[in-house]
């Protein structure tokens, strides 16, 4: 008998709150065995800046730029979210080329959104390249974006009704030539990233998820496509324009780091394919809805509207007593579910595999601290 | 109908209101009622029917609570929102978890006590979750910061 005298011992190694990986502030208090994990809890709420208090203490105006720095990364999502709650409980409808406008801009920030994630991730694996390569094209977006929206980051730009700046053609002719020169880009992903040997090693059933487990933990977005359900608030519950576009939900088999990977890749494609279509079919009309109401004062009820945003469900719940305040606003945020399934993956895996599973969630700490 | 087998699944367990909801207006497909005590009951009704719990949350209406759980499902659009309604007490008021029933739930409730004081009775780690540990206060109460500028 070797085992005598041997006595088991774990350790407490802490991740963060200040690490590459963790994108954001966020701690992971770890408990050790040697290279394996054995528990794993993660401490939130370093960025906690009372979004929501924030929201009863102002007008349904006044909050709008508050929505671009929830998600930051995929701002345009959250103020779509918002502004269709808004416009729910105030009985108002957008004009399609509105409508068709806000999918155009918030499709192209979720693929800026994407671009971000595969350069960040695949640098936490240790690939240094493609991040240069993803910035690159996400440049160009910025480009697109700022010219209409006017910023290139923490954007604020629909407005109850509408949005208030209809695109001109510069954009078009700019969005044109971008969806061009990504498509061209994706071989390039597809040649160094995906068809690569040693990140397929890396990331080949490394934190699986089950649908199981992705039931009792409410995920959404690519982190749950990957696990093979496609589950997608564009087609799952249609708004805006969505329902006039034909693309897909992709979605992955096994689960696992890899998949939500590919997930992310090809939604950018569909992406694509729905500004296109929206371009060709771009109706003309009014850009606002008529007569907006200068003080808004929706009546007594509540509303709950969901949008897909980069990460998953984005659903705003507002409360109205009837005031110029909102009562009551919550903001269901994708990454809060997305994250605390990690306790539950990361046990039993290799402390290096935990960054490439804590990536692969595409957490944005600032909209879990909200 | 997801939305007919949810009516019949939650007939049996005695609440006060289980209702078609207007979807175009609030976003609901369905809208129950029921008491802070029948939650665990109501979400393993709503587990067993493959619903996933979207958000939990809570609201302050000075005299009471409200708890506010909104499910959802993959694979049908049904949204459901369950609302319990909760006495203040001089103790504070209390809850039972749903988190044995939804994992997910755990982070949740943590955030409603950390916001409003709530406290959930049988949490496996009910602590504050975004607010730091040694915080006195619970921020979503409506006389917290109630004096102007304080906000």
């Amino acid at each position: 008998m070797i085992e005598l005298g041997i006595e088991e011992k774990t350790y407490t190694l802490n991740l963060g709150p200040q690490h590459p990986s963790t994108h954001g502030v966020l701690r992971v208090v770890l408990e050790m065995d040697g290279e394996y994990i054995t528990k794993a809890e993660p401490v939130i709420g370093y960025g906690h800046r009372g979004h929501e208090h924030m929201a009863e203490n102002r007008n349904y105006q006044q909050f709008l730029p508050n929505m671009g720095r929830v998600d930051y990364l995929h701002a345009l999502a959250y103020n779509q979210g918002y502004c269709m709650a808004v416009e729910k409980l105030l009985g108002l409808t957008v004009p399609e080329r509105g409508e068709f406008i806000r999918v155009i801009l918030s499709e192209l920030n979720r693929i800026s959104s994407h671009l971000v994630w595969i350069g960040a991730y695949l640098l936490d694996l240790g690939a240094f390249t493609p991040i240069l390569y993803a910035f690159d094209d996400r440049e160009n977006l910025l480009d697109l974006l700022d010219r209409i929206t006017g910023s290139r980051l923490t954007y604020c730009f629909y407005r109850f009704g509408g949005v208030p700046r209809d695109l001109d053609e510069e954009f078009i002719t700019g969005t044109r030539a971008f969806i061009k020169r990504l498509r061209s880009r994706f071989r390039d992903y597809e040649s160094l990233v995906t068809k690569n040997v040693i990140f397929i090693n890396r990331t080949r059933g490394v934190g699986l998820i089950t649908r199981d487990q992705a039931v009792r933990y409410g995920l959404t977005g690519p982190t749950l496509r990957g696990s093979g359900i496609a589950y997608d608030i564009r087609k799952s519950e249609p708004y805006s324009a969505y329902p006039a576009f034909d693309f897909q939900i992709p979605i992955g088999d096994k689960g696992d780091v890899f998949d939500r990977y590919l997930v992310r890749i090809l939604e950018m494609e569909q992406s694509l394919r729905i500004i296109e279509q929206a371009l060709n079919q771009l109706p003309n009309g009014p850009i606002m809805a008529d007569k907006v109401p200068k003080r808004l004062k929706p009546a007594a009820g509540e509303v709950y509207q969901a949008v897909e945003s980069a990460r998953g469900e984005f659903g705003c719940y507002i409360v109205s007593q009837g005031d110029l305040k909102p009562y009551r606003i919550k903001l269901r945020v994708p990454s809060f579910g997305n994250l605390s399934i990690l306790p539950e993956v990361a046990v039993d895996t290799l402390v290096a595999d935990l960054v490439a599973i804590l990536g692969s969630v595409d957490v944005v700490i600032p909209e879990i601290d909200r | 109908m997801l939305k007919d087998k949810l009516k019949t699944a939650l007939a049996s367990l005695n609440l006060a209101q289980v209702s078609d909801g207007d979807y175009a207006k609030t976003g609901y497909h369905l809208e129950v009622t029921a008491g802070p005590g029948q939650m665990p009951a109501v979400a393993q009704a709503m587990l067993d029917q493959g619903c996933f719990l979207e958000s939990l949350t809570a609201v302050d209406l000075r005299e009471s609570f409200t708890l506010v759980y909104h499910f959802a499902s993959f694979d049908e659009l049904c949204r459901t929102v369950v609302h319990a309604s909760l006495t203040k007490e001089a103790k504070g008021a209390q809850a039972p978890t749903i988190s044995q029933v939804y994992p997910g739930a755990d982070w949740y409730e943590r955030e409603v006590y950390d916001l409003f004081g709530i406290k959930f009775a049988g949490h496996p780690n009910l602590k504050r979750l975004l607010l730091p540990e040694d915080a006195d206060f619970h921020p979503l109460l409506k006389d917290f910061g109630a004096e102007p500028g304080n906000d």
